[in-house]
């Protein structure tokens, strides 16, 4: 794949929570499959975006990303050194590049502390980062970056409103000058007027630092307008991955098909002309996946193949000989293309209700 | 007119202070329409709609002016027992977290069957047998087996799906709906609001649809009540809305959207914060945030303005913003 050198790469990435029965000799009963085998890589001041619904895995993705969980299978490099095994000092020296931006603006930050000392928390971790004497200094300087009064230094947590504690958030992960953000659903919680100025503040971190991050949310639009490229997850999988442009309008997996066309779409004059796929059903349980292809049972164009055998993420078949929009990876045996560009709009069969 | 709101003015009275959620509020929808109320959170669109329902916890609300006419009479003089008897007969509601509407300890059936058991004098057998058919009006799979079953039991969707169920079973003439869709995943709010608007259009009913979510309203609203600060700022048939909105705060919701042609640039974000609703500024509350803010903005509250017949907008400049120079 072409792009800026890989810093961050994962393969065959797994976890698996265990479900026990019996208080004295636990017996495994089963296992939550949150995240069932994920491979992508992370180049140099790029967004990598990962989207998919409640359930799907992004979360523990990220909590795996920046050793919050240890996974129970594959492997995370950074700069090509396995981080999965790590601990003790090693381990915190990785840390310290890969920092993480958290959803809930409302519990992710102490409420007991002052900006000041949550800000400038990641220097007692990491006290080579800076000297004690000019902490506070940097922390000033880290406020005004991210766009708050520098004067604020002493208030609390409660003082602020959500999308200034997403900024308190964000000058955090950026204490210690990482090269990797993770940032899950930043501005989910934050309401429409607001999520556009955290936006812009992430993207002008990113050039000015030349950050490269991981961004999960559930929002389509807002995965498009920051990423490079984007993949999209279902039941502990990546099924697409590919470039911005590649994915939102020749999206060639159905599941990325009837998401993208469940979006509601912020113009009245498009409401009948659109096309929507309305996926019947809902997504199954981690404890109990399909086989085969885990997208089946809601899939329109499932067939016997596809309870068989297992859909790999490449560029299909069809699509190899050419190069073109179309030709990117997508876990399906049957990808069609679909153009989902405006003019044209996306011609799809609407699959049918089932008896 | 179906449902009337004049006026309506709701205040808290916290520790604090005196918060004024609701100042002046005033829409009306009619049998069969869709009215989207579009704001972001704490501009009350919530609080208005508990009040129409008569479900606004007093104290520490209080309703301080105004008038709710539904069906011609006003609601707010009405005792008690005679709003109960409108509530879920007449006008029902759907909220947004289903999880935490419904009763834990009941089934879905005992839930669903109560309505007919209260309102309609039905034995438990005759009400458990109209659960299921409502159950399989709302397309919930196996409804005669899962009716035995309690809320936790359904996910989200189907769950969301019981609400819709219950709000449907008098068949009232209006549905207010707040956020019914905000807590489901994309391909699942599709099938909701899908099925929602079904019924509305099988039922002749009128909805208010309560969202802060642009996409949604484009998709199903026939009118917009644009709220923030407790006001109305713009109101308007949903195609002109989107095409050239009068007011600017409506401009910016819209432009904050991340479009095609913007990727890679900044997004368009309004400035600063919502106000605190015990310090609504003064003049028209949006000016500390707003582009187009003169002297007039700072010390006169812009009435609503009538820009066509079916279109107002309480902006003092709305000329120049919907021909958009801003």
């Amino acid at each position: 794949m072409a792009g800026p050198e890989p810093i961050l790469e994962v393969s065959g990435l797994v976890k698996h929570y265990p479900l026990t029965r019996g208080i004295l000799f636990k017996k495994q009963i089963g296992a939550v499959r949150a995240v069932d085998g994920v491979d992508f890589t992370l180049g140099r001041g790029e967004t990598l975006g990962i989207v998919g619904e409640s359930g799907c895995g992004k979360s523990t993705i990220a909590r795996m990303l920046v050793s919050l969980e240890r996974p129970t299978a594959g492997s995370i490099r950074y700069r090509g050194q396995e981080i999965t095994k790590l601990s003790g000092r090693a381990l915190k020296e990785v840390r310290r590049n890969i920092q993480m931006v958290f959803q809930d603006p409302y519990t992710s930050l102490n409420p007991r502390m002052t900006v000041g000392d949550i800000i400038g928390e990641p220097y007692e971790i990491h006290p080579e980062a800076a000297p004690k004497g000019d902490r506070r200094r940097r922390v000033r300087e880290l406020l005004d970056v991210v766009g708050l009064n520098p004067e604020y230094i002493n208030r609390y947590p409660h003082q602020f409103s959500g999308g200034q504690r997403q900024r308190i958030g964000i000058a955090r992960g950026l204490a210690l000058r990482p090269e990797i953000i993770v940032a899950d659903e930043p501005v989910s919680a934050l309401d429409v007027s607001v999520q556009a100025q955290v936006v812009n503040l992430l993207a002008g971190l990113q050039d000015e630092f030349g950050l490269a991050y991981v961004f999960i949310a559930h929002d389509l639009s807002i995965v498009r307008h920051i990423s490079d490229r984007v993949g999209v997850m279902y039941l502990g999988r990546i099924v697409e991955m590919g470039s911005d442009a590649e994915i939102y309008e020749h999206p060639t997996h159905p599941y990325t098909q009837a998401l993208l066309s469940a979006v509601p779409v912020p113009d009245p004059s498009a409401r009948e002309q659109r096309e929507r796929i309305i996926l019947s059903g809902d997504v199954p349980s981690p404890t109990n996946i399909p086989s085969g292809c885990r997208f089946r049972t809601r899939c329109w164009k499932a067939r016997e193949r596809c309870a068989r055998e297992v859909p790999l993420l490449a560029v299909p078949e069809v699509f190899r000989p050419a190069a073109g929009p179309a030709s990117h990876d997508s876990a399906c045996h049957f990808a069609e293309n679909l153009s989902t560009t405006r003019s044209a709009p996306g011609r799809a069969v609407p699959p049918e209700e089932p008896a | 007119m179906l449902l009337e709101v004049r006026d309506l003015h709701v205040e808290f009275r916290t520790r604090d202070g005196i918060a004024k959620a609701v100042n002046g509020v005033s829409y009306g929808v009619d049998a069969g329409e869709t009215l989207a109320v579009l704001g972001e959170s704490g501009c009350g669109k919530s609080v208005t709609a508990q009040a129409v329902m008569g479900i606004l916890d007093t104290p520490p609300g209080r309703i301080t002016g105004g008038e709710v006419l539904f069906q011609g009479r006003d609601l707010l003089r009405l005792r008690e027992e005679e709003r109960r008897r409108i509530r879920g007969a007449g006008m029902a509601m759907i909220f947004q977290d289903a999880l935490s509407a419904l009763n834990p300890v009941l089934t879905v059936g005992d839930q669903l069957g109560e309505m007919f058991v209260v309102h309609r004098g039905m034995s438990r057998k005759d009400a458990r047998v109209r659960a299921v058919e409502l159950m399989e009006r709302v397309r919930i799979p196996g409804a005669a087996q899962r009716v035995r079953d309690y809320p936790h039991q359904f996910s989200g969707g189907m769950r969301q799906r019981i609400m819709i169920a219950m709000a449907l079973a008098l068949e009232p003439a209006l549905i207010i709906a707040d956020e019914p869709t905000t807590a489901l995943d994309v391909t699942v709010q599709a099938q909701v609001m899908d099925l929602l608007a079904e019924l509305q259009s099988e039922y002749h009913m009128g909805l208010v649809l309560i969202t802060h979510d642009l996409g949604v309203v484009a998709d199903v609203a026939d009118r917009i009540a644009v709220m923030y600060a407790g006001r109305i700022v713009e109101s308007a048939p949903v195609h002109d809305i989107y095409k050239a909105p009068a007011h600017p705060y409506t401009r910016g919701l819209l432009d904050s959207i991340p479009r095609l042609d913007r990727k890679g640039r900044q997004l368009y974000a309004i400035k600063g914060l919502p106000p605190n609703l015990m310090a609504i500024p003064p003049g028209c509350a949006f000016h500390p945030r707003c582009p187009l803010a003169r002297d007039v903005c700072r010390t006169d509250v812009p009435p609503l303005y009538e820009v066509s017949a079916e279109r107002a907008s309480a902006c003092h400049f709305w000329r120049e913003c919907l021909h958009g120079r801003s």
